[in-house]
This record gives structure tokens, sequence and C-alpha cells, in this order.
């Protein structure tokens, strides 16, 4: 199942999918469901999958609609936690000059910083040096604190592609990377959640890429991750409580635009695609702040 | 003002204005429910909550209501790292020439007089006590001039840490952000009621009772003005954005032998205008 937000009359509304290949879908508000105004309200329904599941099954016809047209908003606009995972690939730690880290490392995006698919990403006024990062998104289903590498999975709804837009001379200024990753409207995320059942335990063996005007920028595979989702979920409820709607955004492989020879930055009119294989791509065109 | 967020005696959430040891119920007189939504609506928000304040016939004693942390939902929290030169010198850190930026969730704080909690997974749970501004007018690439017209006042923070997490990576956010780990409040105190920028006001965190950290904000590395014009590039600014501006030297880990908190202690932080910020500590359940 594959579900996703958009803009109804200025309002918020969350779609569902018909088809993989993404030519209809299913307003939820006009199929009558209730928690459909918001991703965090939908997945805090315990029976939110079995509800959808009968509103697919149901065919309500008035409620089917074409994608053409549809404005993405970011999939989860509001969530509770925006968790990110930094190093989380061998070959991107090497790249950044780091050494394969012990621990994972964790920072966080503000939601502001988020922008939704097809909509724009904003290249600062402050900076030239706005980079893409290809990453997992895991959007948390249930509340989960004290996980164990046994029942982290339990806790996760789905998953979808981030790109976890970064501003580099802003993220090295000092030693946490905080400012450079929360610049307004840098951070792209959808276009869908794709629910758990659709794919491999953990989002393991997934091919990731980023292209940038067509060129492939990073490839890499999930397998490689140095903190497999469950690991990383495990820890991160070391320390926090998750809740439905919670996005741990798992980590980028190599091939980053500032560690290239010369560098590559996005500038505006660029088209950045974010590919995770069994998801979909997520696609942001850049304009100047 | 002095503006705290309450639950009433019958269990409901108000804003609140304190005058000495009472509290008028704000949102009882029209104001809205939140300092968050009061500080969107501006000069003209504030301007309500003086009316009602003024226009007030009922007082109900502080003593009787329980405190919320003051903002309801703010949607960013940056809090400063090494932002007192004797601090960064304790954790052998060098002083830094930006400002170093990380972020607290709304998750890991609780109001004043709420127990922090000790997490199950780590003993070294370290206090450190900061003034935080919160910001009323939007902006963004704001200038140092203009930096202080922003921000509508401040607050006190425990901004609880758990050292070892803190220091397992290069990012400290994973440290810093464990349920209910860090204390807010107790109350908003609008600009007009301390100096500009909260320049020279003594910082005092003590732990039962006992002096641990002692300083004054003229020593902050980065003023207040800096952080809001470091904070607003690149980012828009909100009413009810906070800036957890940093803390002096004297924490618990690099103290010999280091002190932690546990349960049972009650940390304080206190500072000079804003009042005094307590809570217990208990274990994580």
């Amino acid at each position: 199942m594959r579900i996703f937000t958009f803009e109804k009359a200025g309002k918020p509304c969350i779609g569902l999918l018909r088809t993989p290949e993404a030519q209809e879908y299913i307003d939820l508000e006009i199929a009558g469901y209730k928690h459909c105004h918001d991703m965090v309200a939908l997945l805090g329904q315990a029976d939110w999958k079995d509800s959808l599941d009968a509103i697919l099954k149901k065919e309500p016809s008035n409620a089917i609609k074409q994608m053409t047209g549809v404005k993405f908003l970011p999939l989860v606009q509001n969530p509770g936690k925006i968790i990110c995972v930094g190093l989380n690939y061998a070959d991107h730690a090497k790249e950044g000059g780091h050494a394969t880290p012990e621990h994972p490392s964790f920072f966080l995006r503000v939601n502001s910083s988020q922008v939704a698919h097809q909509q724009p990403m904003r290249v600062p006024k402050a900076s030239a040096k706005l980079d893409y990062e290809a990453e997992l998104a895991v959007v948390i289903g249930s509340k989960a604190r004290h996980l164990t590498l046994d029942n982290a999975l339990e806790s996760v709804a789905g998953y979808s592609c981030y790109n976890d837009g970064s501003v580099r001379d802003y993220q090295r200024k000092g030693t946490q990377w905080t400012l450079g990753k929360n610049f307004d409207e840098t951070g792209g995320f959808g276009p869908w959640l794709v629910t758990k059942d659709e794919l491999p335990p953990g989002g393991d063996g997934l091919r990731i890429q980023a292209r940038l005007n067509g060129q492939v920028l990073q490839d890499g595979n999930t397998s490689n991750f140095l903190f497999d989702v469950k690991t990383v979920l495990k820890i991160v409820s070391e320390c926090m409580t998750l809740e439905p709607g919670d996005v741990i955004i798992t980590g980028t492989p190599a091939g980053v635009g500032y560690a290239r020879t010369p560098p590559i930055f996005m500038k505006a009119g660029d088209v950045c695609e974010i590919e995770i294989e069994k998801i979909g791509v997520l696609l942001n065109t850049m304009t100047n702040e | 003002m002095r503006l705290l967020r309450f639950k009433t005696p019958d269990g409901h959430p108000a804003l609140g204005a304190r005058i000495g040891d009472e509290v008028i119920n704000l949102t009882e007189l029209g104001c809205p429910g939140t300092l968050d939504e009061l500080l969107r609506h501006g000069a003209a928000g504030m301007a309500s909550a003086e009316a009602a304040i003024k226009k007030a016939t009922k007082r109900i004693p502080l003593s009787s209501v329980q405190l919320m942390p003051p903002l309801h939902h703010p949607h960013k929290a940056f809090a400063i790292g090494l932002n007192y030169v004797d601090h960064a010198h304790e954790g052998n850190f060098t002083p830094p020439t930006q400002p170093v930026l990380f972020h607290r969730f709304p998750t890991s704080w609780v109001a004043h007089g709420v127990a922090i909690e000790r997490p199950k997974v780590s003993p070294e749970f370290d206090y450190e006590g900061e003034i935080v501004a919160i910001i009323g007018k939007p902006g963004k690439y704001i200038t140092k001039e203009k930096a202080l017209d922003h921000v509508a006042g401040y607050s006190i923070f425990n901004d609880g840490s758990i050292r070892d997490y803190q220091f397992k990576s290069s990012q400290w956010m994973w440290g810093k952000n464990f349920d209910r780990s860090g204390g807010f409040g107790p109350e908003f105190v609008t600009a007009d009621e301390v100096p500009a920028g909260m320049v020279g006001m003594n910082i005092e965190t003590r732990l039962n009772g006992q002096v641990m950290q002692k300083a004054n904000t003229k020593d902050m590395i980065f003023d207040v003005a800096t952080l809001v014009v470091a904070c607003s590039e690149g980012m828009d600014l909100h009413p009810g954005d906070m800036i957890i501006t940093g803390t002096p030297s004297g924490v618990g880990f690099a103290r010999k032998p280091p002190v932690f908190m546990k349960a049972g202690d009650v940390c304080e932080v206190v500072v000079e205008g804003l009042g005094t910020l307590s809570n217990p500590i208990i274990d994580e359940a």
C-alpha cells in the first residue's frame, strides 16, 4: 500500500494510490475516512491499515482521482521528530575523511526544512554549497521505547525517500552539523509511504540512487548500512519514545557533491532525483531562495 | 509581564500572568490558550494580555496551579554549545569562533517542578543551567542591529545531558534528547522586564542546594543578538522558536570526581531577573 499527503483546497489531505504505477489515487476524504488530513493522526490509528485496505477493496468510484496535477506536500508534514543518521555507509564516511564509526551519529532536522516531492528545493542566499544526499526514510507507526533487535521493526509503518539536502559550508562551521542541515525547504521527502509489508524487512537490499540532471551521482544499496534499520531503532529508542509519524532518515551512500573533484553543488534549474528500488522516485527542482 | 502556562485546578490548560504569588487566568479573559499563539499575534497579542491583566478581577494562588512548559509546541528549539569560554575549556574544547548549534525536541523537557528522568541506560545525567531567548517577531537574515527586536522574552532551561551518549559520536544530539531529561520554565518574562539581551545577569545552578555553576551572562562568547543572527541565516525564525543559549563552567562531568544527578536530587537553575527553575530527579520508570 502507498499513501501520500497532498494539498486539497489549501488543506492537507491523504491519498491512497490505487495501483503501484501511480496513475490513480483514492481521495480519503471523499472515501469518508475520518483521519484523512494529517499523516501523524492517521498513523496513530491502530487499525489504519485495515481501514485503508477496506477502502481499496471497495473502490469508491467518486473518490478515485487521476494523479496528474496532484500537488504533493511533505509525506509527514509535522512529525514530532525527524532524526537523521550520519555516516551510515562506510564508503560515505571515508569520502568525507571520517573513520568508520563505532557508533551511529545522530542529528535532526526541523519541519521547516522539509519540502514535498515535485516542489522546489531552495538554494539559499547565504551559500552556494547546497548538496544532495539520497536516503531511505523510515516512518514510525507505533509508540515505542527500549526496542530490541527482535521487535524493532514492529514499530515501523513503512518507508519513503529523503533528500537530506545539506548546506556544506554551514554544516562544517562548527562541530555540530545542525545548522547546515536545517535551511528552509532544503530537504525533499516523499513521494509516498510504502507500507513495510511490500518491502524486505528493514528496507534491506534496496538499490538507492541520486541523480542530478539525469546523471547518476550516488548509487548504493541499503544492504551496506553500517547500522541497519533495526539497530538504529533499538539505539534511538534507548533515548527517546518513538511516536507514530516520527521519521528516521538513515544516512547516505558515497558520491555526494562536496567530496567530488571538482565538487558539484546544486544550482537553480537543476533537477535532483532520489530513487529507491521498490519505493519510487523523489524529484525536486532547485530554485534560488 | 510574567506569563506562564498552567493547568487550572480542574485540569484545563490555560495561559496566565503571574503577579506575586497569584495568577490571573488570561485565557478565561479572552486571550489565547498558549503563549505560542499569543506570540503569533505579535504586539497586538501582548497588548491584549496587558489589557486583560488590567481588567482582571479574579486571581488564583500560584500554589494551586500545575505549571506546564511555557511554550506548547515550539517548531525550533536550537541549543548553543560551548558559549562560555571556561565551559569550553573544562570539556577540553577550543572556544568556537562561530556559534555551535544543536537542537532539542519538545519531548526532551518538562515544566518547572516536574521531575526530570535519569535514564535506564546511563548514570551520566548532568545539569546545564542556561537562559533561553524566545522569538516574538518572525524574520530571516536578521541583522545584529535589529536582532533583539525579534526576541519577545526569556526563560530558564536546564539542558540536561546524558554525557556518555552525547560523546559517543561527534554529534551531541543523541545525549541531549532523552525523554524528559531537561527542564524549561518556570515562566516567560517579557524582554522589557530585563536588560537588553539579558546582558550582565547572574546565573547559578544548584544541586541539592550546593552551587555547581556560577557565572554572568556578560561572559557569553556569542551574545543573544549574535545568536539570533546565526539562527536566522537560511532559516525563517517564527514566533515561539527558542534559542537555548549555552551553559557556563561547573558541569558535573568535568568535575573531579565527576558529579551526576540521581534519583532524589533536586536541581535548581537561578537566573537574575528570570527566577528559579527547579526540578527533582527520578529514575526512568
